[in-house]
């Protein structure tokens, strides 16, 4: 059996050399799929033998993107496009961009002359997505997506298959949500959590939840933590920094549960299994909830925010904000309000992609874990 | 201010200026006596269906035309840093920033306008506006209607797309006679059409009137009577003053006049918003050069002209900022061909990054397109601090050589 060690080293390689991965896939004679976030729906592609890998940009200076976007465009979208032009995604066989945020719909735009020789598919989702008239419309961005891939690789679709990755995808799921709480509970630290999420991008799915079980027996066999730091739940779209990752660890601080994009969220609804794979899978969209790019007028993340606090006993909160992300930035006024009335702590901390000082972060948790 | 006042000359009543803005004077007015009686006013997104709250016979208010004339009138960045002061961060767009503010301070007296009742969001302008409309909702714990309008990847609108907006269209009206007691009438909505069709019309043609040499109007007036053919569409006022001004751009041409002081030496397209509080500083940029803008896309984007309920809804699903670049590129050629733009000048605006998102692409495009030189300047809708006026200045200045040496080589 490996040691727990090992297991997060094997997480902590692919989340840090998607690269390799990649070129991995391709020499295997695999045709890649890159999967803008979020949402995108990767059953879809697993079912057509094709492999889903995440495209959440990297930690990179822009050059090329500039001559696309402006400079007050989210850092995940500009790099996304200098990846695209650098020729870092060569070998790719399609991009699936879904159309959720302002940014998102542009990205598109720029990469069909930015990037020619990779082709882009539109994944549009409704907003009002939970009557039955909104998950018709997802069923037929599906099918939309389908016909696209089909085009682009030759790969064909069959819902049989669909109903098989469905379950894949579901199993990680509840795997997922199993090591989340373990995680929390023999204190695991930020930057390894943060690799088991992120290795999840760039992994075929049934060889990820491999590991996770792997991890999650290893984990059970661990005392629980005797954390004598503090306990935080952070939220955004992106947390995987590792020079954020870093001032947390050496503030003493675990991350206890997250609200991000990028992590937890995305694990959180299962797709029912009935006979029509392709609207449970919009099905699984309807329900999905607690997000800044889908529609609630409620506001209801940020209560879901306080809720994981209070159930984690974590001290507080802190919201990464993904610079020039507006969908988080007026997510974040509500999530401030909540924890204020819930009396619990906040910090705020932005960031971006290109950012390598990190003293502003360091003051600010310092000083939050002080107050904590 | 006050001295630039007393020079004026009172502005004759049966003049389209002073129909259009007795439109804009009493639709403020309107709201608020309707607020008064008791009755429930929404606050409303400039691209909403104004079919259906006109149809229902209720008064809203558009806090983006709000915005636009507290910019206008220099209280910008007071509410911008006020909104930024309760958590916002500046880099949202500036409407929104402003208009928050306003829903917190209450009174504002660059413009006010009545606390909303329920609220009407429609996106396919920018998803910005569901976060912004979402946060007002839960602030001030009022409904909110969302008609959704994706973006639209293709060239054309999909059936789907139709079916889906249809479907909200229809929902909208129910939930609305729900939150209001008002009665849906199809007679009332078959004139409500007829009436946003010939006001659709009567702009339209107005507009077209930039294709003249010299063209009869500065374009930088349509900027101010958009707000009519935002707010008043629907009403047979605002097609009367459209109409109106048909005539007046008629009559101009014929007498070879304009409202552009000067001798109109360019020709140009003004791409985007208009940078609010430095409506001056730009227009005097332009007019001092001899630089008249004569196109715009909002000169078509306010043209709702459809047959049917299925035309409506497909007219909404194209509105500028809800369909690709293609579309979008092919549209604003197509209007700087039919008035010999000689120049595309951008506004890249800090607030919309829908607007400002792939426009650098698109506007290679159309300027190889049209054989235009083409040229940026950072500005904002509404947050003074975006703009430098050196800048623009330069920027311009660059502009106009490039147009002047292609004139002369012709
Ligand atoms: S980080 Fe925010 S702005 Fe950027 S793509 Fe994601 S949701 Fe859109
Ligand atoms: S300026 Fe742009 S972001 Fe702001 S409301 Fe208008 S379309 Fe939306």
């Amino acid at each position: 059996m490996k040691s727990l060690e090992q297991i997060f080293e094997q997480f902590h390689s692919i989340a840090t050399n998607p690269k390799d991965a990649f070129n991995r896939y391709l020499e295997e004679g695999e045709k890649v799929v890159g999967c803008v976030p979020v949402y995108t729906p990767k059953e879809i592609v697993h079912a057509m033998g094709l492999v889903p890998f995440g495209a959440w940009g990297a930690d990179l200076e822009l050059a090329e993107a500039k001559e696309y976007f402006p400079a007050f465009i989210c850092s995940i979208v500009q790099s996304v496009l200098e990846l695209g032009i650098r020729g870092e995604y060569e070998g790719m066989s399609a991009l699936i961009v879904p159309s959720l945020c302002d940014s998102l719909k542009c990205l598109g735009q720029n990469w069909k002359y930015a990037v020619k020789d990779i082709p882009f598919i539109p994944m549009t989702y409704p907003q009002n997505r939970k009557a039955d008239f909104g998950i018709d419309f997802t069923v037929a961005g599906y099918q939309r997506v389908i016909a696209d891939l089909q085009e682009a690789t030759g790969a064909t679709f069959e819902p049989e298959k669909l109903k098989e990755s469905i379950k894949a995808y579901n199993k990680q799921n509840a795997l997922m949500r199993e090591v989340d709480a373990l995680m929390a509970q023999k204190g695991v630290m930020p930057t390894q959590r943060s690799d088991v999420y992120k290795s999840a991008q760039f992994m075929k799915v049934e060889e990820h939840s491999q590991w996770l079980q792997e991890l999650i027996e290893v984990l059970k066999k661990q005392e629980d933590a005797q954390h004598d730091g503090k306990k935080v739940v952070t939220a955004g779209i992106l947390a995987d920094s590792s020079g954020l990752l870093k001032i947390f660890e050496n503030n003493q601080i675990q991350v206890v549960a997250d609200d991000v994009a990028a992590e937890s969220r995305q694990y959180r609804i299962d797709a029912p299994t009935t006979d029509d794979p392709l609207r449970d899978l919009a099905v699984k969209f309807a329900e999905m909830d607690h997000c800044c790019v889908l529609y609630d007028k409620d506001k209801k993340r940020a209560d879901l925010i306080v809720d994981m606090v209070k159930e984690k006993e974590a001290d507080g909160v802190v919201v990464v904000l993904t610079k020039f992300c507006d969908p988080d930035e007026f997510d974040y006024v509500m999530i401030k309000r909540a924890c204020e009335s819930a009396d619990i702590p906040h910090a705020l901390i932005e960031v971006d992609r290109q950012m390598k000082e990190f003293q502003q972060a360091q003051t600010i948790m310092e000083a939050f874990a002080e107050m904590l | 201010m006050a001295k630039e006042k007393k020079a004026r000359r009172p502005v004759d009543p049966n003049s389209a200026k002073y129909k259009l803005g007795k439109i804009v004077e009493d639709h403020y007015r309107e709201l608020q006596e309707a607020k008064d009686r008791g009755e429930k006013i929404g606050w409303c997104a400039s691209n909403f269906p104004q079919e259906i709250f006109q149809t229902l016979g209720l008064k809203v208010g558009y806090p983006e035309n709000q915005a636009a004339a507290i910019a206008a009138r220099g209280a910008g960045e007071k509410l911008c840093v006020h909104a930024e002061d309760s958590g916002y961060s500046n880099d949202i767009c500036a409407y929104a920033r402003v208009n928050l503010a306003y829903m917190d301070l209450k009174d504002v007296p660059e413009q006010n306008m009545p606390q909303p009742d329920f609220l009407l969001c429609c996106n396919n302008i920018c998803n910005c506006m569901i976060k912004w409309y979402e946060n007002i909702s839960k602030e001030l714990d009022i409904p909110l209607i969302l008609i959704d309008i994706p973006f639209n990847p293709d060239y054309e609108v999909s059936d789907e797309q139709v079916a889906y907006v249809k479907a909200q269209f229809l929902a909208a009206i129910k939930q609305l006679e729900e939150i209001t007691g008002k009665k849906w009438d199809d007679e009332k909505f078959k004139e409500v059409m007829e009436i946003s069709n010939r006001t659709s019309r009567a702009w339209l043609e107005a507009t077209a009137y930039t294709k003249y040499h010299p063209s009869p109007l500065n374009g930088f007036d349509l900027l101010n009577h958009m707000a009519v053919a935002v707010c008043a569409r629907g009403t047979v006022e605002a097609a009367e003053a459209f109409e109106t001004l048909l005539e007046e751009y008629k009559q101009s041409v014929q007498d070879g006049t304009s409202t552009f002081r000067g001798e109109e030496k360019y020709r140009i397209m003004f791409e985007g918003i208009a940078c609010w509080p430095h409506l001056r500083a730009t227009a005097t940029g332009l007019k001092s050069r001899g630089i008249n803008m004569v196109a715009t896309i909002y000169a078509d984007a306010f043209g709702f002209i459809y047959d049917d309920f299925d035309g409506l809804i497909r007219a909404y699903c194209k509105v500028p900022n809800s369909i690709n670049l293609e579309k979008a590129r092919d549209m604003r050629i197509d209007i700087a061909k039919r008035t010999d733009t000689e120049g595309l000048l951008v506004h890249t605006n800090r607030s919309c990054k829908l607007w400002s998102g792939f426009m650098y692409e698109m506007s290679r495009q159309i300027g190889e397109a049209c054989d235009i030189p083409v040229t940026s300047f950072d500005g904002d809708q509404a947050d003074p601090r975006n703009f430098s006026e050196a800048q623009y200045e330069t920027r311009v200045e660059g502009l106009t050589e490039i147009m002047e040496m292609r004139k002369e080589a012709k």
